[in-house]
């Protein structure tokens, strides 16, 4: 897990206070388990005997990127420059976009530009033949267990911003338990890969 | 009100619940079909009574399968999924 809580030294990620880091995934994990007893998903997260971890990693990534971002899509009209004037997670947490790549001088920006910058971002790695290849027979690249757990990384902070600043929307929608359901899976699976190479830096 | 982005796209809560609750049971199901055909390999060897080399090599030929159709299942959830909803 210790990859969610941020890159100790990163600039992109300003924890507000003196408080441990982390806290905050702390809570929501609390929070995703004590509203979904169903211990099956975890079945379903766990390697299968056998795979490769690579394609495994890459087709739940996948996955999470079309359920965050379909999620993010009910909740578009709340989450405007008025409303979310700055991407955070609760009064603690802020965040300035910076890639690494395109973007290196973090930007200070509304959340919904954020999150459009974050997602236009990991469509771009999803897309990309050499990180991403989708052709039978077609090996990952060496760094992509790496690749993946930033883009991980940086979907969880949706999760966080909705959680934080829009769960009396999701509530109205009626779509908390589905919520639930989608961060508790991410987490299973984030927990299940990460005790082994994803841990690695 | 519609955004600019080509990514983030308005979705109706509707559409959204009924994606997660048929995900979430489409993920049982995967995980099931998998586990049982492997048990019916096995099974299947059992009674054949092959030698330990080429069960194997038999798993190993299940398992390459089963990579690739996931490969080719996450090349099809990533280009198409977002134009049919
Ligand atoms: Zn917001």
């Amino acid at each position: 897990m210790s990859f969610l809580f941020g890159n100790r030294a990163s600039k992109t990620f300003k924890p507000k206070k003196n408080i441990p880091e982390g806290t905050h995934q702390y809570d929501l994990m609390k929070h995703a388990a004590a509203t979904l007893g169903s211990g099956n998903l975890r079945l379903a997260v766990m390697l299968p005997e056998g795979e490769d971890l690579n394609e495994w990693v890459a087709v739940n990534t996948v996955d999470f990127f079309n359920q965050i971002n379909m999620l993010y899509g009910t909740i578009t009209e709340f989450c405007t420059p008025e409303t979310c004037p700055i991407m955070s997670a609760g009064p603690k947490y802020e965040y300035h976009w910076a890639d690494g790549q395109a973007v290196k001088k973090p930007i200070k920006c509304s959340a919904p530009k954020y999150i459009d910058y974050l997602m236009t971002w990991v469509q771009d790695q999803l897309d990309d033949e050499t990180l991403f290849p989708s052709k039978i027979g077609v090996p990952f690249p060496k760094n992509f267990l790496s690749c993946a757990k930033t883009i991980l990384k940086r979907l969880f902070r949706v999760y966080a911003h909705i959680y934080h600043q829009h769960f009396s929307e999701v509530v109205q929608l009626g779509e908390e338990a589905h919520l639930n359901t989608s961060f508790k899976h991410f987490i299973f699976f984030v927990q299940v890969s990460d005790v082994e190479p994803l841990a690695e830096e | 009100q519609s955004r600019e982005s080509v990514i983030v796209k308005n979705y109706s809560p509707q559409a959204y619940k009924f994606y997660m609750e048929q995900h979430v049971e489409n993920l049982m199901k995967i995980y099931q079909q998998r586990v049982e055909r492997r048990r019916q390999l096995e099974k299947e060897m059992d009674k054949v009574g092959l030698s330990e080399e080429a069960q194997c090599e038999i798993r190993r030929l299940l398992q390459q399968k089963e990579s690739n159709y996931m490969r080719l299942k996450r090349a099809k959830m990533d280009k198409s999924m977002f134009k049919k909803l």
